[in-house]
């Protein structure tokens, strides 16, 4: 479809006129339309097609397992959708609706999901998907150059997938390396350089493209190596050990004891000797149920009063300096630890 | 003498990473020994001597953020890690969870234990994998070790951390947005009040806590919360891990004591080592920040009243200094492009404003800038303050009108360019209804 660009201008006899001209807005890659919202015409596989590979076993024991860990089965979308995305390579459109069913949500709220994020690929990409940040600092210290170069090396342009099927560029915004400026993830590893036949991300060490050429090289060299990329992990390998969040599906936990901790005991006491008997304060906790003031009496203690939970000092009439006092708090049936002792000062 | 003290980064480069070495090197000491003697309140009362404050780039006081946890409402209380580190120019949580996840991990279940918490989330960005990886190997390490688990220690605490994988939305690092993420929607901030630790997570009591917060707990429980505030400045207490990147010799994450002169931490051979080039100017805190000239920086300590003072932010700890050969113009630009893109689309100011302002950067740019453009800009930043829900078009609107009152020269320079800039802009073309 053609779109006539220009200005619409509205004037004073209610007629609206077009002014013609060129849009002055450059295209600027945007990474979501790169490999997420472009997909409309992007042939899709049918239920029929994804269930026999959503539907195994490794993949029911994982979606047991986060489903465990949320309260409610929707907070583990995010998760299902990458098991999704490591299983198929990428989200397919029926994909989406099984992660509804499996989530409990409508499947409009499962595609508002994806579509809001922008790592989950809407269209397979190449194997290696090399992603460019492309964000203040990178910027600063050359993407711009290394990303040029990367597209003339590959003989692609952004968002575009290599003939061979290998390569996807993209650009993203910052990817949390800054100090490795320019810097590129390779799937999901950073990558400024290879050692060892290991992709690397060492202090200091940017990407020049010397070093792009080393990744690319790393790269095509898998490829050869590898008939598949080997499948790696979403969710970054399985917790050993946990029982779930308590009430969740499949979760065997109890929930928190109230009372796990030891009462408090009272906190910054302070005494203050005056004309009128010896002052105390202290800092109230909200668990406070009840309170006890003792004064020291000869090698016991003896109870001197009981303020209200709410009061925020205490005074004892016959109290002199020189004197030692302590407070003992209770919250609910739990007696806590009497508090220091502080004579009056 | 205070340089030496290293709270978060002691362990870097030791293999800290297995629960052994961990333990060698004085790891979970503060919970084998102490915490579980302390009552709720005790520990909370700890966090408030040490003076430590929310290391995300707000800077709010963790102890009282804490005390705002309600307690026997009934519901369970969460802790969820705010480990989306997407703010440009940050890179320190990254390190921190590579390098030393027992330590958050120890740090968590002190948190755990003085709000009464059952579960914790870690949301990690969606671009940290091997961060994740490293995380899950070192939880199922303390699982293994009766660290995490039900009853802990013989005591009636039970804990559990579990690891949340985002999936790329940088305004997912806004706490009641990454709470929504948690629960698998989209990542939209919420108004607020009700705030998360009264009403977050699942509709319970939810504590939002950095990384970088958390790892400075088994610290103060080892030494004494009082050690950790006499580090810092009255106002903050302990060390800050900053990230510098851009042109300086050596690029990386550096603890040093609140409080630090920023040239310092630039020029001392410790750390960055030196600028590269002729310093032009500095972006203290994240690229929300707004940036400082030469002359401010000389003045700068590394804390949060001073920077107040010089109508800047302390933010996340990311200083990004740049030298004389980058365009102050190319610099805006980007910022415009992610802050437009990152944009949720909730808020109609945010939505279309960061659009706008980004279509007239890119166009000033490209030379085709007219005079009224920058006043234009300025008072788009302007309009941003308190018209949307969280701070991301603020985020847009301060270094903007930063970058142009203290670079207006470079700006001009670009729209003269034009050889039509002394005609009005056609504003039809770039406002946000025009556009669509």
């Amino acid at each position: 479809m053609n779109i006539i660009q220009g200005a619409v201008h509205f004037v004073a006899n209610n007629k609206l006129t077009f002014e013609k001209g060129p849009m002055p807005i450059k295209p600027y890659p945007s990474a979501a339309n790169q490999v997420g919202h472009k997909n409309k015409l992007y042939p899709q596989p049918s239920m029929e097609e994804i269930l026999p590979k959503l539907e195994t076993p490794a993949v029911k024991v994982r979606i047991a397992d986060l489903l465990s860990r949320y309260p409610e089965p929707q907070g583990a979308l995010l998760e299902v959708l990458w098991v999704i995305q490591e299983v198929l390579g990428w989200v397919p459109r029926e994909s989406i609706r099984w992660a509804s069913k499996v989530c409990d949500c409508s499947p409009a709220h499962a595609y508002g999901v994806v579509t809001f994020y922008t790592m989950y690929k809407q269209v397979p990409t190449g194997r290696y998907l090399l992603q460019f940040c492309r964000n203040i600092c990178c910027e600063q210290k050359g993407a711009s150059g290394i990303i040029a170069y990367t597209e003339k090396a590959l003989k692609i342009k952004t968002g575009e997938t290599t003939p061979d099927g290998l390569f996807t560029i993209v650009q993203v915004e910052c990817l949390g390396a800054c100090g490795n400026a320019p810097v590129m993830l390779v799937n999901d590893e950073f990558a400024t350089d290879v050692e060892g036949g290991k992709l690397t991300m060492r202090d200091g060490i940017t990407l020049t493209p010397e070093r792009v050429d080393k990744i690319l090289k790393w790269c095509y060299d898998r490829s050869e190596k590898y008939e598949e990329e080997p499948v790696r992990d979403a969710l970054g390998g399985t917790l050993v050990g946990h029982k779930g969040h308590p009430g969740a599906p499949g979760s065997s936990a109890k929930p928190q004891e109230m009372d796990y901790a030891p009462a408090c005991p009272v906190l910054g006491l302070k005494a203050v000797a005056e004309k009128s008997g010896v002052t105390l304060t202290w800092k109230n906790a909200p668990e406070f149920t009840h309170l006890v003031v003792e004064r020291a009496d000869g090698s016991s203690w003896k109870k001197v009063g009981e303020p209200s939970v709410k009061d925020k000092e205490f005074i004892d009439p016959t109290g002199l300096a020189g004197m030692a006092y302590r407070m003992i708090a209770t919250s609910g049936d739990r007696v806590a630890k009497p508090s220091t002792e502080e004579k009056a000062v | 003498m205070a340089k030496t003290i290293k709270v978060c980064t002691d362990n870097f480069g030791k293999g800290a990473q297995d629960i052994a070495v961990y333990k060698k090197l004085g790891g979970y000491t503060s919970i084998s020994s102490r915490l579980f003697d302390l009552s709720q309140f005790e520990v909370i009362d700890m966090v408030k001597r040490s003076n430590l404050r929310g290391r995300g780039g707000a800077g709010f006081p963790t102890g009282l953020k804490w005390s705002f946890v309600p307690r026997h409402t009934g519901k369970p209380v969460y802790i969820v890690v705010n480990a989306d580190e997407g703010e440009p120019g940050t890179f320190k949580d990254h390190f921190l969870m590579n390098e030393d996840p027992h330590r958050l991990i120890e740090g968590l279940i002190i948190a755990g234990w003085a709000l009464g918490s059952r579960t914790a989330y870690i949301y990690v960005r969606g671009e940290f994998l091997p961060c994740i990886e490293s995380l899950n190997k070192a939880i199922s390490q303390a699982y293994v070790d009766g660290l995490l688990g039900e009853n802990i220690g013989g005591t009636k605490f039970s804990f559990d951390i579990y690891v949340h994988r985002g999936a790329g939305a940088y305004i997912c690092g806004e706490e009641t947005a990454l709470i929504n993420s948690l629960e698998g929607k989209r990542g939209e901030p919420r108004l607020k009040p009700p705030f998360p630790a009264v009403s977050g997570a699942w509709k319970s009591p939810t504590c939002v806590n950095n990384v970088e917060t958390l790892m400075a707990l088994p610290w103060i429980f080892q030494n004494s919360p009082e050690a950790y505030a006499a580090i810092g400045t009255g106002c903050a207490g302990g060390t800050k891990v900053f990230c510098v990147s851009g042109d300086v010799k050596r690029t990386g994450v550096y603890e040093v004591p609140i409080g630090t002169p920023m040239m310092d931490l630039l020029n001392s051979p410790d750390y960055a080592g030196g600028i590269d080039g002729v310093l032009k100017g500095v972006i203290p805190g994240g690229s929300s920040c707004p940036v400082l000239l030469p002359e401010e920086c000389e003045k700068a300590t590394l804390d949060y009243e001073c920077m107040i003072s010089l109508n800047t932010m302390f933010g996340s700890g990311a200083v990004m200094p740049f030298n004389t050969t980058r365009d102050v113009v190319v610099l805006l630009n980007t910022l415009g492009n992610f802050y437009s893109h990152e944009s949720c689309g909730q808020c109609t100011p945010c939505r279309e404003g960061t659009g706008y302002a980004k279509r007239v950067i890119n166009s000033i740019l490209r030379g085709e800038g007219h005079d009224g453009d920058l006043e234009l800009l300025l008072s788009l930043a302007e309009q941003y303050n308190g018209t949307t829900i969280c701070p991301l078009a603020p985020a847009l609107g301060q270094p903007m009108s930063a970058f142009i009152n203290k670079y207006r020269s470079e700006f001009d320079a670009y729209i003269e360019k034009n050889p039509n800039h002394a005609s009005p802009r056609i504003s039809a073309t770039h406002r946000p209804g025009a556009f669509w």
